[in-house]
C-alpha cells in the first residue's frame, strides 16, 4: 500500500514537474527562434535584395566586344553579385514561353534587345546607390536602358528596416514575457509547497537549509526545459537549412554556439534567480499571513 | 532554585498592530507542565507563536531557553526553534514523505551528518511514542492521534529544553487524546518542561498542573478546584 503511495506520489511529482519543464522548453524554444530570426534578419533581407534584377538594355547596333567589356566590367564590379547576357534570342523564346504564344510570328520581328542581367551584392541595393549604378551605366552610348523595379527597391528597403526594428523591439518583449512566464510557473510550483516551507521553518531549519533543495530541483528542471529547447531548434534549424539552403544557418558556427548557450544560461538563470525569490517570498512570511 | 526556561515581564502581545494579551508577568521552571486555558479567540495562540519567534515580542521583556525575545533577530529564530520541541493542533508533518523521512529531514535541518546516530535517534523517538513500527508510512496513512504522536516525536528529536504543545488535542476524539496526554505526560515526568495550550477541561482535571488562563486580555494563573 505504501509503496504504492509512493509510486503515485512520484507520478504526480513527475506530471507537475513535467508541466515546468515544458512551460520553460516551450518559452526557450520560441526565444532561441526570434534569436535566430535576429541573428539572420540580415541574411535574410540580403537574400531578398540579391533577388532584384537590373537589366541593361543594349542597343540593336552594339558590338560583340563592347558588349563583352561591359559584361566583364560589370563582374569585376564591387556591386555585382552576377551578371548574365541574355541574347535578344533567349529572351524571345522566355518570354514566348511565358504568354504561351510565339508574338515574333504575329508581329514577323524580334522587338527585343539584348540585354546584361545583373543582380547586385546586397549591400548596394537602396534606391540612391542603384539609381547611381543605373546613371553610369546608362551614359554609355551603346546602352540603350537600364531598367530595374524602383518602387519594389524602395519598398524592400524601407521594409527591411522596419522588420529589423520590430524583430528587436519583439526580442525584447518576448524575452520579459519568457522570464515572466517561466517565473510564474516556478512560483505557483512553490505556492503549492508554502505550507510545507512553514513547517520546515518551525522545525528549525534556516532558510538556507530549506531553500537548497527547491533551488537545486528547478535548476535541473531549467537545464531540462533549455535542454528541451535547444533539440527543439536544432531540429528546426536543420529543417530550415534543408528547405533554403540559401540561407546558409550552419555557416557561422560560432553565433549559433553563442546562441544555444544563451538558451542554456538563461534556463539555468531564470529558474534560480526566480525559485530564490520564491522561496524567499514565503520564508520572510509569518504563518498567519499564508492564508492570504 | 534552578533557573527558568520561559520568563516573561510585563509582556503585550500583538497579532500585528492588535494588542491580543497585555501585563504578563510569569515563569516557568525546568520540570514543570503548565497548561495555558481559556476560550477560542482568547489568545492562546497568539501567545505561543510568540514564544517560538512567529510573532515579534513588540513590549515588555521575554526569555525563552537562553534567547531574549525583546532582541531576537530573524536569523537566531531557526536556532531559538531547535531548542524547542513545537507540537501543532494540525500536526503539521511534511506530507510528501513518509515519517522515517519527516523525522530525518528535521535531524539533518538541525545539523545531524551522521547516519547511524540519525536513525537510532529516529528509532528512539518512534519508540518513546509507541509508532515504532509506523516509519514507513506517509502521514496520511495514520490517524490524527498517531500522526500527533509522530508529531510529538518530532519535537523530542533534539531533546529540547522545552516543549510547546498548542492545543495538541484539539483535532482528536476523547480517547485519543488522553493517550496523547499520556504521551505528553510520560515526557514531562522524564523531566522536560511542556506549556500546552488547551481548552480540553476534561483532560486538565485528569492530569491537573500549574494553569494559566488568557481572558479579557490578561493572562493569570488558575487554582483548580477537585471536582
Amino acid at each position: 500500500m505504501s509503496q504504492y503511495i509512493e509510486r503515485y506520489q512520484r507520478r504526480r511529482l513527475i506530471s507537475s514537474y513535467f508541466s515546468v519543464v515544458l512551460s520553460i522548453g516551450l518559452v526557450l524554444f520560441l526565444l532561441g527562434i526570434l534569436g535566430m530570426l535576429v541573428l539572420n534578419t540580415k541574411k535574410l533581407a540580403d537574400h531578398f535584395k540579391e533577388q532584384i534584377t537590373i537589366s541593361i538594355f543594349l542597343k540593336d547596333n552594339a558590338k560583340p566586344i563592347e558588349i563583352d567589356q561591359l559584361q566583364k566590367s560589370l563582374a569585376m564590379a564591387e556591386y555585382t553579385k552576377s551578371a548574365v547576357f541574355v541574347s535578344k534570342e533567349d529572351a524571345a523564346e522566355q518570354y514566348s514561353e511565358d504568354i504561351g504564344e510565339n508574338f515574333q510570328e504575329f508581329l514577323g520581328y524580334n522587338p527585343l534587345k539584348n540585354s546584361i542581367d545583373v543582380n547586385l551584392n546586397a549591400d548596394f541595393v537602396a534606391p540612391e546607390q542603384i539609381a547611381t549604378i543605373a546613371d553610369e551605366i546608362s551614359g554609355k552610348t551603346y546602352v540603350d536602358e537600364v531598367s530595374y523595379d524602383k518602387p519594389l527597391i524602395e519598398l524592400l528597403s524601407d521594409n527591411v528596416r522596419k522588420i529589423s526594428l520590430w524583430i528587436l523591439i519583439a526580442s525584447g518583449v518576448f524575452t520579459v514575457i519568457a522570464v515572466l512566464l517561466i517565473n510564474s510557473s516556478i512560483r505557483l510550483s512553490i505556492y503549492s509547497k508554502r505550507f510545507i516551507i512553514k513547517t520546515m521553518q518551525m522545525v528549525g531549519a534556516t532558510k538556507r537549509f530549506i531553500r537548497r533543495p527547491f533551488v537545486l530541483t528547478n535548476i535541473k528542471l531549467g537545464l531540462l526545459g533549455a535542454l528541451l529547447a535547444l533539440v527543439s531548434l536544432t531540429v528546426v534549424l536543420f529543417y530550415v537549412n534543408n528547405n533554403f539552403p540559401e540561407l546558409n544557418l550552419f555557416q557561422d558556427m560560432a553565433l549559433l554556439v553563442i546562441l544555444f548557450s544563451a538558451v542554456l544560461v538563461l534556463g539555468v538563470a531564470i529558474s534560480w534567480i526566480s525559485t530564490y525569490f520564491a522561496t524567499q517570498r514565503f520564508l520572510n512570511l509569518r504563518t498567519d499571513d499564508l492564508y492570504y | 532554585m534552578p533557573e527558568s526556561i520561559l520568563k516573561l515581564q510585563d509582556v503585550a502581545i500583538f497579532q500585528a498592530q492588535n494588542l491580543i494579551l497585555s501585563n504578563i508577568t510569569f515563569e516557568v521552571k525546568p520540570g514543570e507542565f503548565v497548561y495555558i486555558i481559556g476560550k477560542t479567540g482568547s489568545g492562546k495562540s497568539s501567545f505561543m507563536k510568540t514564544l517560538y519567534g512567529d510573532l515579534p515580542l513588540k513590549q515588555g521583556y521575554g526569555h525563552v531557553v537562553d534567547f531574549n525575545l525583546k532582541t531576537l533577530q530573524e536569523k537566531d529564530i531557526p536556532f531559538l526553534r531547535r531548542k524547542l520541541g513545537i507540537v501543532f493542533q494540525d500536526f503539521k508533518l511534511l506530507s510528501d514523505r513518509n515519517i522515517n523521512n519527516n523525522l530525518k529531514f528535521v535531524l539533518k535541518a538541525t545539523g545531524w551528518t551522521d547516519v547511524v546516530k540519525m536513525d537510532a535517534k529516529i528509532e528512539e523517538v518512534l519508540d518513546k511514542v509507541g509508532m515504532k513500527t509506523k516509519g514507513f508510512k506517509f502521514p496520511h496513512e495514520l490517524s490524527g492521534g498517531e500522526q500527533q504522536r509522530i508529531a510529538i516525536a518530532r519535537a523530542l528529536l533534539n531533546d529540547p529544553e522545552l516543549i510547546l504543545a498548542d492545543e495538541p488535542t484539539g483535532n482528536l476524539d476523547p480517547q485519543t487524546s488522553v493517550e496523547v496526554m499520556k504521551v505528553l505526560q510520560e515526557i514531562n515526568e522524564s523531566g522536560r518542561t511542556i506549556i500546552m495550550a488547551t481548552h480540553d477541561y476534561a483532560l486538565i482535571l485528569k492530569y491537573p498542573h500549574k494553569t494559566i488562563k488568557c481572558d479579557q486580555g490578561k493572562m493569570f494563573e488558575v487554582i483548580q478546584k477537585a471536582v
